[in-house]
Order: C-alpha cells, then sequence, then structure tokens
C-alpha cells in the first residue's frame, strides 16, 4: 500500500498536465471512476435485487420507478422536517412496504394483469410523489442525507490518506452491497426462499404441497416493493434533495438489470456496476475532454446502449421464472 | 411399515387420537355434490376406501372423477356431501388441510418444480427443523431410505427438468410416502409410461396397500384397472352407475357402465389388400425447440390400404415428425414424399394438395380456431373452393348444408353448426376435424394421438372412421402412445425411441411386451 | 419468443413513459389565479396569461423564471393567470397550449425551445390569440407568435469573469444539461468570460444529457472537484444535486436562470437571473397597441431583464464586486464581446 501511494504520486506528477488521456490514467482518477461508479450503481442494486426476489415469486412489476418516487420523497420529507436521515430512511421504506401490500392486493388478491398494474403504480408515483412535493416543500431545499453524518471511515493507515474515495461512502452503499449475499442466501438457502422459487416456477406444485401462494407472494412483493423505497431514499438521501421525478426513470432500468442478471442478485449487482461503470466513464472522460462535442452526446446513449447489448447477448433466458406474470388461481388450470 | 420413525412435522397423528366409532373405511365420501355453470359435475356420489385396498374411480373424461378427487383434496368445496376419514368428518378447505389428514395426490399432470432438486420437492411445504433454513441432507436421508424400501430408484439431487417421465412419477410418490400419507390418489398414472413402467409401477401400488394404506386409482385403461384394482367404482355423467370388483366383471361390461351402452372396444380390422406406396420417409432428420435432434434418421414406408402404427412414449419426437410430415416443421435432412410428390419441405397447402389429411396432436391449438363455429372450423380447408366461395365472398348457403351434411355424417354432437367450437368436448372436436379431414378423400392421412383424451365412445367412432379409409385404399400413418390402440388398428408397428424407428414389427406377432422394451429404448427385442 | 418479451418490455417502458407524463401532470395541474393589483380605472377585464412550462415552476431554474416574470406583471395590471407545468413531454404540452387557445386566454406563453414545433402548427388555427415562445428568436413569420430569448451569455460572461478571479486551483467546472438554447448560451458565456479573465484556467464543460438526472449531475459536480475544481457552476433544474456537491466540498457555485443561493448559502456567490417581466412588459404594451405578434424580444444586461444577484451571506471581496460592475458597464456600452 505504501507502494501504492508512492506510485501515484509521481504518476501525477509526472502527468501533471490534466487533460487528455493521460489524465485518466492516473491512480487517483482511477480511484473517483470506481467510486462513481459504485455510488451511481447503489440505488440500482438496492431497487433491482429487490425487484429479483418479487419476480423470483413469479410477480413482475413495472411500477418499481413510481415506488422509488414516493420512498425518495418520504426519506426526503421525514428527514427535512425531522432532521434524521434514519427517520427518513425508515419512512421511505415503510412507503414502499405500503405500496407493496398495495400492488400485492391489486395482483394476488384481484389477479390483475400485472403490466398495466405496474404502469399504474408508475403513474401513481410520479404524480404523487411531485403533488406532494409542491403541496409541502415547494422549492427545493437541501438536506442533511447520510452524506457527512454516517461516512464509514477506517482507521487511518496510508492508503487511507491516499485513497479515501474508495471506501468512504455513506452507510447506505454499504447496505445497498450487504443486500446482495443477503438475498441470495434468502432465496437459496432458507425454506421461504425455496417456497418463493418454487411458486415463481410452478404455483400449482407450491400449492398442492400447502404452500401458499398467496402468502409467499405477498411476501416477496412487500420486499420488493420495500427495497424500491429504499432505492429512492437512498437517492434523496445521498444527494440530499428531491426534484420532480428525481429518478429520471431508474426503476425501469433497475427491472431490466434483473432480467439481465437472470435473476440472480450477483448477476443484477454486475449489471448495475456494468450501468454505473459505463456512465461513470463517459461523465469522467467529458470532464477530462477526452471526449466532446458530438462524441460527447453520441457516449451519452452509451449506458442505455451497453445495457441493451448485454441483455441481448448476455442474457441467460433459462433462468426466467416460469410463472413470471402469471397471475394464480386454484384449481384454474 | 417404515414410517414411524421420521419426523414430518405437517401431520397430526391421525390413527389413535380420535375418538370416533370404529368405521371400516379409512376414507368415506358421502353424497358429494358439486355444481359447476351448467354442468352438475358430482351428483350426490358415494365413494370409499378401506385400508389395504387399491379402489379404482372409472370413468370418462368429464364424469366427475376429477372434481371428486379435487374435493377430496381441497381444491374444490362441495355444494353438498361430507367426507370423513377414519369416520371422522373432515372439512378439507385446502391442500395443506389435506395433507395434514394424511391425504396425498399424485396429479395427472405432475405437481413438480422443474427447477428445483428432487430432495427440494419433497422438502417443499415441510417445516424445517433448521429454521429459517432449509435442512435438505435430511430430507434427501430419508428420500434414500424410502426409494430403497419401494423400489423407487431416483437420484435425490437431480434437478426434476433433467428427469424422464418414469422417474418424476416416482417423485410424486415419494413426496407422499415422505408426508406419510394413509390415502394416496394417483390420477391417470399410467398415461405416459412404457408397458414395463406400468407394471413396475402396478407392484409398488400394490406394496404400498399390503402395507395398510388405502389407494385411489384413477384411470380409463381398462386392462390396467381389471390388473390393479380390488374394487371398481364407475363415474358416469357426474353420478355413481356402479360398484363392481375385477372378479365380478370383463372390460366389455366396464366399458358398457361408463359409456352407458354396449361398445366395441378392439375394431374391426379390414382385410385390405396392399397397394402402391404413398408415404415415403428418407432419412429424415428434424430440430427439435431447443436445437436438439428431435427426429434424428427416420426412414419408412406407408403403403395404400394400410395404416403403419408408430408407438412411443411421447416426447421422443413423434411431435416434430409429425409436424415435419405436415409442413409445419423446418426438415434438416431427408426427404418426404406424398404420392409420387416430394413434399420435403413444402408448404403446408402444397402438401395437403399432394393429398394429405393431418389430425393434428394438440387439437385445440393446431386443429381448430376455437373461437370460431363449427361451421367456419368445417370450412378452414375449402373455403377458397368455387364451390363455397365467389370472387372471394363465401356463400353462405352452401357452407351451412356442407357443414350441416358432415357434422351428420361424423356424428358431431353439437347445439347447431354455429356454436363457438371451444364449447364441444374434446371428442366432438376431434370428430370435427375428422369430418373435415376425411371429406377430402385423402390419399394419406396422417394422424397424431388422435383418440387421446376423448371418451370411449367417441374412440370407438374414430377408429371405425381410419378402418374405413383403409378400406378405401388410403395409407395412414398413426402415431399414438397408446399401444392397445396402435395394436387394434394397425398393420405394422414402428417403435420410436429418441428420435429413431427401433424396429418395424408386423402387428399380427407384435407383443405388448416386445413393444414395451422398444418404447423404453432396449434395441430387437429378444 | 424471449427477446420479444423484452423488447415489448421496453415498447411498454417508452411508451408509459409518455403515457406517465400526460397524467401525471393531469393531478399537477396548478392553476394558480392571481387577480392583483386592482386598477384605478374603470374595472377593464383582466389580461388572461397562460404558461406552459416544461419543468416544476417551483424549480428554482428555468421554469420559475417564466413563472416569477409574469406574476411580476401583476404588480403593474389586471391579470389573471393559469400555469401548466411539468410537461416535459412536448406532446403534452401542445395539447394544453391548445386548450388554453380554446379557452380564450389573451397571451399563451410557450415557455420551452421544445415546444417550437408544435406552436408552429397551432398558431395558426387560432389567429385571435397571441402566443409567446421562448426561450427562442424565430417567430416562424406568424404574426400572432412572440419570440422572447435570454442574452444568458452576457450574464454567464460576468460570472465568468468572477469565477475567474476567485479561483485558486484555476480549475473550473461547469454541469449542464444538454447542449442548446440559453444553457449552451449562458456555458459559452461564462467560459469566455473566465478564460478572458484568468488566462490560465482550464473550464472543464460537461452536458449530461438530460435536464432532471439529479444522479449524474451530482456525479459529474463530483468528478470536477475529483480533478481540482474549486469553482463551478450549471445550468437547468438537475443542478440542485450539483450545488449539493459544492456544498459539502466547499466549493463555489454560480447560479443562473434564478437565485440560487437558498440551496446553499455559504458558497453561492452570485446567480443570474432572468426578469421576464422586462420583455413581458414589452410584448403586453405591443399588444395594447394593437400588434399581436411579429417581434422577437431579447432580455439583456442593459435593458434590465437580466441581472446579477449576489449573495450577501457570501463574503465577495470588494476587487471582484467591482471587476463585475465594470464588466457589466463594459457589455452594455459595447467595449466588452461575450463571445
Amino acid at each position: 500500500m505504501n507502494l501504492l501511494a508512492i506510485v501515484d504520486f509521481s504518476v501525477v506528477e509526472i502527468f501533471a498536465a490534466r487533460s487528455g488521456w493521460s489524465g485518466f490514467f492516473t491512480l487517483s482518477t482511477l480511484v473517483v471512476t470506481i467510486a462513481a461508479t459504485i455510488r451511481l450503481a447503489t440505488p440500482f442494486v438496492i431497487a433491482s435485487v429487490g425487484e429479483s426476489v418479487g419476480q423470483r415469486s413469479g410477480v413482475l412489476n413495472l411500477g418499481v420507478d413510481g415506488v422509488m418516487l414516493l420512498g425518495a420523497f418520504g426519506a426526503y420529507y421525514t428527514t427535512l422536517e425531522t432532521g434524521s436521515p434514519w427517520l427518513g430512511l425508515a419512512v421511505g421504506t415503510g412507503v414502499g412496504a405500503v405500496m407493496g401490500l398495495v400492488y400485492a392486493f391489486i395482483t394476488v388478491t384481484l389477479h390483475a394483469q400485472q403490466g398495466i398494474s405496474g404502469i399504474g403504480i408508475y403513474l401513481f408515483g410520479l404524480g404523487m410523489s411531485d403533488l406532494l412535493f409542491r403541496q409541502l416543500v415547494g422549492t427545493p431545499k437541501p438536506i442533511g442525507g447520510f452524506e457527512g453524518l454516517f461516512e464509514f471511515s477506517v482507521p487511518e493507515t496510508r492508503f487511507d490518506v491516499a485513497y479515501p474515495d474508495l471506501y468512504n461512502h455513506s452507510i447506505l452503499v454499504y447496505m445497498a452491497f450487504l443486500l446482495v449475499p443477503a438475498v441470495t442466501l434468502l432465496v437459496n438457502r432458507t425454506t421461504f426462499g425455496m417456497n418463493v422459487r418454487a411458486v415463481g416456477e410452478t404455483p400449482e406444485a407450491a400449492d398442492s404441497l400447502g404452500v401458499s401462494v398467496t402468502r409467499t407472494r405477498y411476501s416477496t412483493i412487500i420486499i420488493a416493493n420495500s427495497l424500491a423505497g429504499v432505492a429512492g431514499a437512498a437517492l434523496a438521501l445521498e444527494k440530499g434533495i428531491f426534484i420532480q421525478n428525481i429518478t429520471n426513470g431508474m426503476g425501469f432500468i433497475a427491472v431490466a438489470l434483473v432480467y439481465f442478471g437472470a435473476w440472480r442478485p450477483i448477476g443484477v449487482m454486475a449489471g448495475s456496476l456494468l450501468f454505473g461503470l459505463v456512465n461513470a466513464l463517459v461523465l469522467q472522460w467529458k470532464t477530462l475532454g477526452i471526449i466532446s462535442g458530438a462524441t460527447a452526446q453520441l457516449a451519452e446513449m452509451a449506458p442505455a446502449a451497453v445495457t441493451i447489448i448485454a441483455l441481448v447477448v448476455v442474457t441467460n433466458r433459462i433462468g426466467q421464472p416460469s410463472a413470471l406474470t402469471q397471475p394464480f388461481r386454484r384449481g384454474a388450470h | 411399515m417404515p414410517a414411524n420413525s421420521l419426523q414430518s412435522q405437517s401431520q397430526p397423528e391421525s390413527q389413535s387420537e380420535s375418538p370416533s366409532p370404529p368405521s371400516p373405511y379409512l376414507l368415506e365420501m358421502r353424497g358429494i355434490t358439486k355444481q359447476f355453470p351448467g354442468v352438475l359435475a358430482n351428483d350426490r356420489v358415494d365413494f370409499n376406501v378401506k385400508a389395504g385396498e387399491v379402489h379404482t374411480l372409472l370413468g370418462e373424461n368429464g364424469a366427475g372423477k376429477s372434481t371428486l378427487m379435487n374435493v377430496l383434496y381441497g381444491l374444490h368445496q362441495p355444494d353438498e356431501g361430507e367426507v370423513r376419514m377414519n369416520g371422522e368428518q373432515l372439512s378439507i378447505s385446502s391442500p395443506s388441510d389435506a395433507i395434514a389428514r394424511g391425504i396425498g395426490m399424485v396429479h395427472q399432470h405432475f405437481m413438480l418444480v422443474p427447477t428445483l432438486t428432487v430432495t427440494e420437492n419433497v422438502a417443499l411445504g415441510l417445516k424445517s427443523d433448521r429454521r429459517p433454513l432449509t435442512d435438505l441432507p435430511t430430507v434427501e436421508k430419508r428420500i434414500t431410505e424410502l426409494s430403497q424400501a419401494y423400489g423407487l430408484q431416483v437420484d435425490p439431487n437431480a434437478y426434476v427438468w433433467q428427469l424422464a417421465v418414469g422417474e418424476r412419477q416416482r417423485v410424486e410418490i415419494l413426496k407422499a410416502l415422505y408426508r406419510e400419507v394413509s390415502l394416496l390418489v394417483l390420477d391417470e398414472p399410467t398415461a405416459v409410461l412404457t408397458p414395463q413402467e406400468v407394471e413396475e409401477l402396478i407392484a409398488v401400488l400394490r406394496q404400498l396397500a399390503t402395507d395398510g394404506r388405502g389407494l385411489v386409482f384413477i384411470s380409463h385403461k381398462l386392462h390396467e384397472v381389471m390388473s390393479v384394482s380390488d374394487r371398481i367404482t364407475v363415474l358416469r355423467d357426474g353420478h355413481v352407475s356402479g360398484e363392481t370388483t375385477p372378479a365380478e366383471t370383463s372390460r366389455e361390461q366396464l366399458a358398457q357402465m361408463m359409456v352407458g351402452r354396449p361398445v366395441k372396444l378392439v375394431p374391426d380390422k379390414p382385410e385390405v389388400d396392399v397397394g402402391e406406396v404413398k408415404l415415403v420417409i428418407k432419412d429424415l432428420e428434424v430440430e427439435g425447440d431447443r436445437g436438439n435432434l428431435a427426429v434424428n434418421g427416420i426412414s419408412l414406408e406407408v403403403l395404400a390400404g394400410e395404416i403403419f402404427g408408430l408407438a412411443g412414449v411421447s416426447g421422443n419426437g413423434q411431435r416434430e415428425l409429425a409436424q415435419a410430415i405436415a409442413g409445419l416443421r423446418e426438415a434438416k435432412s431427408g426427404t418426404v414424399s406424398i404420392d409420387g410428390t416430394d413434399v420435403t419441405n413444402a408448404h403446408p397447402s402444397s402438401v395437403r394438395k399432394a393429398g394429405l389429411s393431418y389430425v393434428p396432436e394438440e387439437r385445440m391449438r393446431d386443429g381448430v380456431v376455437s373461437g370460431f363455429s363449427v361451421s367456419e372450423n368445417m370450412m378452414l380447408l375449402s373455403r377458397r373452393e368455387s364451390e363455397f366461395a365467389r370472387f372471394g365472398f363465401m356463400r353462405f348457403g352452401a357452407i351451412k348444408e356442407h357443414s350441416s351434411n358432415l357434422v351428420d355424417r361424423f356424428a358431431v354432437k353439437t347445439p347447431n353448426i354455429d356454436t363457438p367450437t371451444r364449447n364441444l368436448s374434446g371428442g366432438n372436436i376431434q370428430k370435427l376435424i375428422l369430418a373435415r379431414e376425411l371429406s377430402s378423400s385423402p390419399k394419406v392421412i396422417l394422424a397424431a394421438q388422435p383418440t387421446r383424451g376423448v371418451d370411449i365412445g367417441a374412440a370407438e367412432y374414430i377408429n371405425e372412421q381410419l378402418a374405413k379409409q383403409k378400406a378405401n385404399g388410403c395409407a395412414t400413418l398413426l402415431v399414438s402412445e397408446d399401444l392397445d390402440e396402435v395394436l387394434a388398428l394397425a398393420d405394422r408397428i414402428g417403435v420410436i425411441y429418441e428420435g429413431r424407428l427401433m424396429d418395424v414389427i408386423d402387428a399380427k406377432t407384435a407383443t405388448p411386451h416386445q413393444l414395451g422394451l422398444l418404447m423404453a429404448g432396449v434395441a430387437k427385442a429378444a | 419468443m424471449k427477446l420479444h418479451k423484452f423488447f415489448s418490455f421496453v415498447l411498454i417502458a417508452g411508451a408509459l413513459a409518455l403515457f406517465a407524463a400526460s397524467c401525471g401532470s393531469d393531478d399537477d395541474d396548478d392553476t394558480v389565479a392571481t387577480t392583483a393589483a386592482p386598477t384605478t380605472e374603470a374595472p377593464a377585464p383582466p389580461l388572461r396569461i397562460a404558461i406552459v412550462s416544461p419543468s416544476a415552476s417551483n424549480d428554482l431554474a428555468f421554469s420559475q423564471s417564466i413563472s416569477d416574470g409574469v406574476n411580476a406583471l401583476g404588480d403593474e395590471r389586471n391579470i389573471d393567470v393559469a400555469i401548466t407545468d411539468g410537461t416535459f413531454v412536448v406532446e403534452e404540452a401542445a395539447a394544453q397550449i391548445r386548450a388554453y387557445a380554446d379557452e380564450g386566454y389573451d397571451l399563451v406563453i410557450a415557455h420551452g425551445s421544445q415546444y417550437g414545433g408544435s406552436l408552429e402548427e397551432i398558431a395558426p388555427d387560432y389567429p385571435d390569440t397571441t402566443f409567446a415562445w421562448g426561450t427562442a428568436a424565430d417567430t416562424f413569420g406568424l404574426d400572432n407568435v412572440y419570440a422572447y430569448t435570454a442574452a444568458a451569455d452576457q450574464g454567464g460572461y460576468v460570472l465568468g469573469t468572477m469565477a475567474g478571479a476567485l479561483t485558486n486551483s484555476e480549475v473550473i467546472g461547469v454541469v449542464g444539461p444538454i447542449e442548446v438554447g440559453d444553457a449552451k448560451l449562458y456555458v459559452d458565456g461564462f467560459k469566455a468570460g473566465a478564460e478572458a479573465q484568468n488566462s490560465n484556467a482550464n473550464v472543464s464543460v460537461v452536458y449530461i444529457g438530460s435536464f432532471s438526472d439529479v444522479a449524474l449531475a451530482t456525479e459529474t459536480a463530483q468528478a470536477h472537484v475529483g480533478q481540482g475544481a474549486d469553482v463551478m457552476t450549471g445550468s437547468a433544474q438537475m443542478v440542485v444535486g450539483a450545488v449539493g456537491v459544492a456544498q459539502n466540498e466547499g466549493v463555489l457555485w454560480f447560479g443562473t436562470q434564478a437565485d440560487q443561493r437558498s440551496l446553499a448559502p455559504e458558497i453561492v456567490v452570485a446567480s443570474q437571473v432572468y426578469k421576464w417581466e422586462v420583455i413581458l412588459q414589452q410584448i403586453v404594451d405591443d399588444m395594447d397597441s394593437g400588434a399581436s405578434g411579429g417581434k422577437a424580444f431579447v432580455v439583456t444586461l442593459e435593458n434590465g431583464g437580466l441581472e446579477i444577484a449576489y449573495n450577501d451571506a457570501y463574503d465577495l471581496p470588494a476587487n471582484v464586486r467591482q471587476l463585475a460592475e465594470d464588466t457589466i458597464a463594459g457589455i452594455i456600452d459595447g467595449s466588452i464581446s461575450t463571445s
């Protein structure tokens, strides 16, 4: 680590000129890029890992973006009023859970078509979050989120001095990435997870063995939507602000990333990081003037393009739960 | 009975705790009535099972067998009647209630999760000792014990999607045994098995009964029913039409109880002098849905006046072969010719023009447009013929007359010719398809599973029609997984296994045993 | 098959984004009826003005500037104002513009350069209605359309010279939305001003490609800071995230379109503020004289439509303040060119 610091120091000295590729290939710039990748990926990781749980049980929710918006507003407003981002996070999660309950009632109890219902949830979240923001807040006011408040810090080392950006993230970032092993464990190693997989694949079989399809799907939908709420909360608390449509369609990317990750948390995380990395690279290159003008405008499409191409090329279709989007009615087959 | 040492958590002990008066029956269903919109599915049905016996529930499709068993398993609630186990009245409102009462069911469409392992499928729905984590090693150990005790060989760590049909059925039975069922219901368990597998299954069932369990065996295959049952209850149109034992009855009598009139089980096989070759398949290779070689080099010829039976367990390439012949699936290599015309990879309409009539396996999907009326479906083939259309406009008068004729000639039971086809029974839809296909005086008939899921009365009629076409000099390729049907109708029998033609045998000398070995892939039976 | 599913998903997602906006705005319609300053003379019917704008009218940026401007007009005369905001979908905005024209509003303001194509189709259908389109310089040759725009490069240049004077690291970061309209004018002016003041200054301009992506705007600001920037600016509503970064990192910020000091009182040095009421007054006067369009108006430092709002909470060195005032004077008298 000591060596690393020395290398970086000399590299910085040699390439003092900070334009062009030489500026990009400095350790500090690479570190900043990696840190940006992680931050950009965080809301996606939370939302899409959550959504993967819902989809494993056979329920698709296109309303993730709407739930994120409501979670973001709930967290923002609570923090603005109380000054406590923890309380904000709790409210954001709770708002997500309530939306999950609503969505579960619509799709599981009422057997509504999932695609259209999800769109309804999205529209509701988009409109409602904006309306509440205007009524209750009005003009954007910054809040103290987790930024600076709960930053993770390790005992000082030389590495610490050189690259705090690498790990100096808010606690939310760490929570997001801890979700990946947690959800993997939940799905693969618990009886609940086994029920989820069975219900998403062959709900009739699960039902015939006394596994309640309804209860299982309610649980997964509430988990998925709570995490969408957390993702929105993370966005608002990390940025310390809320504006209309702050998610900018992130929830839809999150749904796509579930397909990309073949319904496995680790794959979903890889997809989120890839998306974050492409965004961070494009941004960093623009900052350094490596790309500019028309090239830069072209590059703005790169994250979406890479995601779609990767989806087409990489996605392992075998992982798709057979009962995805299929409502379950006992004895109806 | 080796079932008391394990810890099955979902089942309260059912033997001694209930203080009810001793009952001679393990299960009693009394006066079960279930009404669906427009159908009285069960009409005051009484049905009971003693411990240690195999009680067969026999009946046509729609006779009410499935409804009765769904009531027992908590999938339907009866409008009237009561269910008792060991004399105690039960209210079963869900499958978990049924499981808790020691009732197990092996469904006709397997209730297995393909993406889970055998062990996971068995463990599903059970409480784990290591909650919230699963405890699969314990389950696996018990599965191994059970499969050894009953000769139900299966790899506990295999994924279900990797298993053959017979193995999947074993998993279903293991699931029930693991839950220490006292009553086991098997819905059409032999439909997908080779004769050898059927024999093995029957042996397992006998052992399960000997161990003191009650078994309900649902089937419409009369010879199996005769060989496995202790008692037989026959349902017709939702009510019990008779109860008997194999010793007191015969297959013909059973068929009569099912249909309500005498039925000729074995159709007359007309002696016809065979003519020239009408259908030639040469070195045909066809890919399946997953890019596998589903048909792997098949060559065969069918002569005028001959029925060639293609036997085999379904999923061995029959579907792909039939589709390739009919022009519905691309042949990778090889040739197909009909009446001397090469129709390899020809458009389906060209294939038909060459003289093929096709009775498809998926009759609701490929055979009819289910939302169309009976007469519209009758017209699907001939709608461009000038007799029924002028300048592209349909001549409804002529169409009506033609359709009514066909409905009468082929005894299609329908309220009228404008009834949507989806409202017809499976047997009548099949008759409709047959009427349409055979009325065009074909040279070659390709009939895929023509009597599957069809009631005995309709099957009898369909078989008669095929025999009649044979007498007319038609060449017929009959694809069927029902060995009885193939043996009864065909002149020569080929057996397909994993896309290859194992052997071709003269029907006069063929035996079910010999065919069964070929169906299981054992080459050139001794 | 599966691929097909994915594409239908993408289609649905796209379609619903459009749909969303249209439905979303139904609940957002904020119809503010302001009847201000009753005139002393005979109660003339109020002038009815409608605004259609792409983002929230309280965004501390683009949309807020026009609603503030129209409301300021209310100090002078009796007006009746209706606002539909958040219509970032052009089709939805077009429908709303038509609806206002149908309802008989005297002046319908289409506040977004992206609405131009729609307005060109709509305006000829309503010859009795006056339309104003901004920010734009073109009236399509229609005599019932006014165009208005801001010489955003002027304020940008002034703020740029201040930035050039204040930077120590000589790295200045700019977070832009999309390289069009007054955002581009502002950024170009800012860059020119900074470089004119400080020839060593390295002004790094990044357009993020979106008007609403707060996350990307934030990361862009972070990247500028990573490259050593100690002064930043940005344009459009998504910069609120970037201002937060500036606040956390102790980097100076210059705002535009509206006074942004409330976002971060310690680090906002000054903002360029649009006073649309100046040209709105000209438009209304022109209408009073019987015209109904065909002219283009520009807010500038000279006509008072552009102002530099200094943040009193920030301790601005007197010489920099003087530099700014001199630059403003120079631009007004033509001795300084902003390009």
